[in-house]
């Protein structure tokens, strides 16, 4: 494991700490035992920082290490987690999201980031004890300030300290250290220098050419930081060269120990020598660090990873140790889900494959069908193969699949910000979190349900004194609800605010040319005017709701998952939009009928019995039947696709449901259960009636593969609308 | 230009070292004078015949005297000329290289130092 | 005067025979008894005309739906895309494989034809824009017609052909 994979690895893992800080913030307010959220957030930031102390990450220990303080507190002294701190926590979370992001991005830090963090910093001042608890910038340390011991000579500190170490080329490219000291002694007096000629190697290995030398000097001058510096520019690149002014603290020559590769005591005496520093102050320093590291056990390995790093020499297999060493102290900590991860290409890949597999299977079983008597044992072997192959499948598929909770929780933050910008109160209530669907599907549905979520929140539920008015709860409520039902998935985002108002629909329909003056619409028809494109009743199109796009692309993306979307709204009560999605996309289990000789596939999900028609034909009424006691609409696949040819003696039901509907298909053939992939038929088929994709058989047949919902509506259009199970025969005439 | 002379200091194989040490003359003097301290157990340079010395020069011998430590040999530097003892000054190397330097008199001479 | 414009004339006959001409390739084949061709560019493959699924309620330029090696493609008759009766299925009768693509969507499609002769190498200069008349195959799928010994061969812009949006609208 090299370096860049263990900082990848940080990133992905800070960025998942973030999510569970912010979630811990948006939950934690009003609950009567806030302990878990509170440890989770502390431990989300402790973790941060420890581990970008690792890879010498200082902006994010910087600004990670108040916000833990701050958290410390809370955890620990009692400080009150107000709705206010909880806000500026949340913008604690996002700069550090930023860094992260920028991380990534390696994009060095900017001033203005900079400058941003500071600012919240600044205003956690307060939350600490008797201020901003002093980290130093750039140290993983928290030194406490060293004081200087009283009639001290530290004589050096009057002086610019210059520290040079000059890069290897600068002998070569023809210049000479000595005419830069002999050039700073024309600016004032060297007070001290020293030289170090550091890493002298042996024998062979020296290349006399190349400048070791480094320099620590003190300079009494009058000169400006700037002279100072130009006196270096011809030297710059490749150089390193920092100045410390007059009269700094003892925590800068202490910093500058640690940024400079010799040893530490070394240079310390260096600068005892020079004046920087008393031997006392020296001392107190390098005491300080010796007891952080050998303190508490991770601060060690950070410790351990700062040093190592800041001397270019990072062995990959120590700084691996140490992440892993953090990684266990968090998992004791911690009751976590134990989770692998994997990558999402790989995964896909392994679907493809089981699919083909399944089709495999399903072809190597037909054809031991076809072999004739005496392959019983053959027949045995598929289907012991094909049971097997299916677990597979099942497991695979399984792996698919995620919560959708994950994405209902994004939605937390967002209905908090939102609804404070625009002065509304608005309760989020999510159901059925854990409800677990394809992760192809939850990846396309977040847009559209980020966008129902916004009109909701931006039209639909009414501002607090509009809804006083109303005699309705200050607050409004945003439920999100997720179930499974026959084989699908349902999906409601509901609001109790002001429903959809028909009456403007209608006019700017109109307005919009979409509808004709005059045109006689059911309430509802007038409601699903919304899907039409080009259609949006926003007057004003905040900028929240987005780029406006409109119903029409929510309704366009979930009929390319192949699912459904519909509206129930009441003015004045509110507004529910439910959409029915299918469990997943790569394959399905189905049914398999034949009608002059072609095959169909119906979704075995929807398939509740299969009959015999002919006992039920001598009661039918127009394509109706009694179904013990209920009625039962049917229509024959043959009349329904317009299939030439006789119809058969015998022919059999499939009862199907949909919804709360049920109906039956009337087909020649049963041909029994089996699970195949699903092969969608692309764009040229999308108008296509009745027909939801395509699926290869065993025998490298195409069979079709049935829309059910379009079979009811299609059924509907000839035979009248399906009575629902409870109406009864007499009352269909 | 570079000379490197062969003679004795009282009793002990010296080298003295003449003309210029700078980055020009670094690279093949380096080879003399590792060899040179692999054949002595001890060895004196005299540095009295040294007219220039640049950092790549003074960083030769502060690298022979490490080597001398590393393999186990002595090696003193004496009888530093005026550019050598400018050098020394400048980058304050005299208790780095730990030899005794005299400070000429207005006229250099080239007394030898006693024995340290 | 009169010698300059001769020299200049000589000197365009000249500049004019110099430039090389692009050829592209088409595959020829026949339906209905005329020769059409197309780029060559589109063509994946050429397979024999084997059993296909009916998909129901299409249009009737839509023979239906083939496995070409796991993938199910859609097969369109020429003959009644072009408005004439079914291709009707002989021996020699395949199905040509294109790869179209239409703004972001690459597609697979087939294409019933009676047979494939050849493959035509045809210069940018041979070609001629289409005549008004002499086809009933809809001017604006031709991309031009092109004499090759002796014959007229109908070069066909499959893009047009077989947009997938019209085909799509088509459908319903």
């Amino acid at each position: 494991m090299d370096l860049d994979r263990a900082k990848q690895t940080y990133i992905i893992e800070a960025r998942e700490l973030l999510d569970s800080m912010e979630e811990a913030l948006l939950t934690v307010e009003g609950m009567s035992e806030p302990e878990e959220p509170i440890n989770a957030m502390f431990r989300a930031v402790h973790t941060i920082k420890g581990s970008a102390g690792l890879f010498g990450l200082d902006g994010i220990v910087h600004f990670a290490h108040t916000v833990e303080s701050v958290l410390d507190r809370v955890r620990g002294s009692g400080l009150q987690l107000t709705g206010e701190l909880i806000g500026l926590m949340l913008e604690c979370h996002d700069h550090l999201a930023q860094l992260i992001s920028d991380l990534q991005s390696a994009l060095p830090e900017t001033a203005e980031v900079t400058l941003a963090g500071e600012g919240i910093l600044a205003r956690l001042a307060p939350y600490m004890n008797g201020g901003l608890a002093k980290a130093a910038k750039a140290q993983p340390i928290e030194a406490a300030p060293l004081r200087r011991e009283a009639g001290a000579e530290a004589p050096g500190r009057d002086c610019w300290h210059v520290s040079i170490r000059f890069s290897r080329d600068v002998l070569r490219n023809g210049m000479d250290p000595l005419s830069f000291v002999r050039y700073l002694a024309t600016m004032g007096e060297i007070v001290h220098l020293a030289s170090i000629f550091g890493n002298l190697p042996e024998r062979e290995a020296f290349d006399p050419e190349e400048c070791r030398l480094g320099l620590e000097i003190e300079l009494d001058t009058k000169a400006e930081r700037a002279a100072i510096e130009d006196v270096f520019e011809f030297v710059r690149d490749g150089s390193e060269i920092r100045l410390i002014p007059p009269n700094a603290k003892v925590e800068d020559y202490i910093q500058l120990i640690k940024e400079l590769p010799e040893e530490d005591r070394f240079l310390g005496e260096i600068l005892v020598a020079g004046g920087c520093l008393t031997l006392h102050e020296l001392e107190e320093a390098l005491k300080v660090q010796r007891q952080e590291a050998y303190g508490d056990g991770s601060v060690q390995g950070r410790m351990l990873g700062t040093i190592v790093i800041q001397e270019n020499a990072v062995p990959p297999t120590v700084v691996v140790a140490a992440l892993e060493k953090q990684k266990k102290y968090q998992e004791r900590q911690a009751q976590e889900l134990r989770v692998v991860k994997v990558s999402a290409e790989k995964l896909d890949r392994l679907v493809d494959l089981v699919g083909e597999l399944v089709i495999a299977g399903a072809s190597a079983h037909a054809k031991a069908g076809q072999a004739g008597t005496g392959s019983a044992s053959l027949l045995e072997a598929t289907v012991t193969v094909n049971k097997l192959v299916e677990e597979i499948r099942d497991n695979a598929l399984s792996l698919r699949m995620v919560q959708i909770g994950e994405t209902f929780n994004k939605f937390r933050r967002i209905v908090r910000d939102v609804s404070l910008e625009l002065g509304k109160a608005i309760e989020l209530e999510i159901h059925g979190a854990d409800t677990e669907l394809d992760k192809t599907i939850v990846e396309k549905l977040s847009d559209p349900l980020m966008h129902i979520v916004r009109n909701s929140i931006d039209h639909g539920i009414e501002p607090v004194d509009v809804r006083r008015a109303r005699g309705k709860p200050e607050s409004g409520t945003l439920a999100l609800h997720a179930s499974h039902e026959s084989g699908s998935i349902i999906i409601e985002v509901s609001d109790d605010g002001g429903g959809l108002n028909k009456n403007r629909i209608l006019a700017k329909a109109i307005e919009r040319g979409l509808v004709k003056t005059g045109a006689n619409l059911s309430d509802q028809e007038i409601i699903n005017l919304i899907f039409e494109p080009g259609f949006s009743t926003a007057d004003a199109v905040s900028n929240l709701s987005g780029r406006g796009v409109g119903m029409d692309v929510v309704r366009r993306n979930i009929d390319e998952l192949r699912g459904t979307i519909e509206v129930e709204t009441e003015e004045g009560l509110g507004t529910t939009l439910r959409m029915r999605l299918p469990l997943t996309l790569a394959i399905i289990d189905g049914f398999r009928v034949e009608v002059a000789g072609a095959s169909y596939v119906v979704p075995l999900d929807v398939v509740i019995e299969c009959l015999d028609l002919a006992p039920f034909l001598e009661s039918e009424h127009n394509h109706l039947v009694n179904l013990r006691g209920e009625v039962l609409p049917f229509l024959r696949l043959r009349e329904v696709f317009q299939i030439p040819g006789e119809v058969p003696a015998r022919e059999r039901v499939v009862v199907i449901q949909h919804g709360d509907l049920r109906a039956g298909i009337v087909v020649d053939r049963l041909m029994g259960e089996f699970q195949t992939v699903i092969k969608p038929l692309g764009k040229l088929f999308k108008g296509a009636k009745g027909i939801g994709g395509s699926t290869i058989l065993g025998t490298g047949e195409v069979a079709l593969i049935l829309d059910v919902a379009q079979m009811v509506q299609l059924a509907t259009e000839r035979h009248g609308p399906p009575r629902n199970s409870q109406a009864s025969l007499t009352e269909s005439a | 230009m570079f000379q490197i002379v062969r003679s004795t200091h009282e009793g002990e194989p010296s080298l003295r070292l003449e003309g210029d040490l700078t980055i020009y003359e670094v690279t093949e003097a380096k080879g003399t004078l590792s060899a040179a301290l692999d054949q002595h157990p001890s060895l004196q340079l005299n540095l009295s015949g040294l007219e220039e010395l640049d950092t790549a020069g003074v960083q030769l011998l502060a690298w022979l005297k490490q080597e001398a430590r590393r393999r186990g040999r002595t090696l003193t530097l004496f009888a530093h000329s005026p550019a050598v003892v400018e050098v020394f000054d400048l980058l304050q190397v005299a208790s780095l290289f730990g030899d005794a330097i005299l400070i000429p008199p207005a006229a250099p001479s080239l007394i030898a130092p006693s024995a340290s | 005067m009169a010698e300059l414009i001769k020299f200049s004339k000589r000197q365009t006959q000249i500049l004019s025979a110099a430039p090389v001409e692009r050829r592209e390739q088409y595959l020829a084949f026949t339906l209905g008894g005329e020769t059409l061709a197309m780029d060559i560019r589109a063509i994946r493959e050429v397979i024999q005309f084997g059993s296909i699924t009916d998909v129901p309620l299409m249009p009737t330029f839509i023979r239906g739906v083939i496995n070409l090696r796991g993938s199910v493609v859609p097969v369109i008759d020429l003959m009644v895309r072009f408005g004439r009766s079914a291709t009707a299925v002989a021996n020699r009768t395949c199905i040509v494989i294109l790869e179209l693509t239409q703004g972001e969507d690459t597609a697979e499609m087939g294409v019933m034809v009676d047979n494939v002769s050849e493959v035509l190498s045809i210069g940018e200069s041979e070609v001629e824009p289409t005549p008004a008349f002499g086809s009933d195959i809809r001017s604006e799928f031709i991309a031009g017609v092109a004499k090759v010994e002796d014959r007229f061969v109908i070069l066909l812009d499959v893009n047009k052909v077989l947009s997938v949006d019209e085909l799509a609208a088509l459908i319903g």
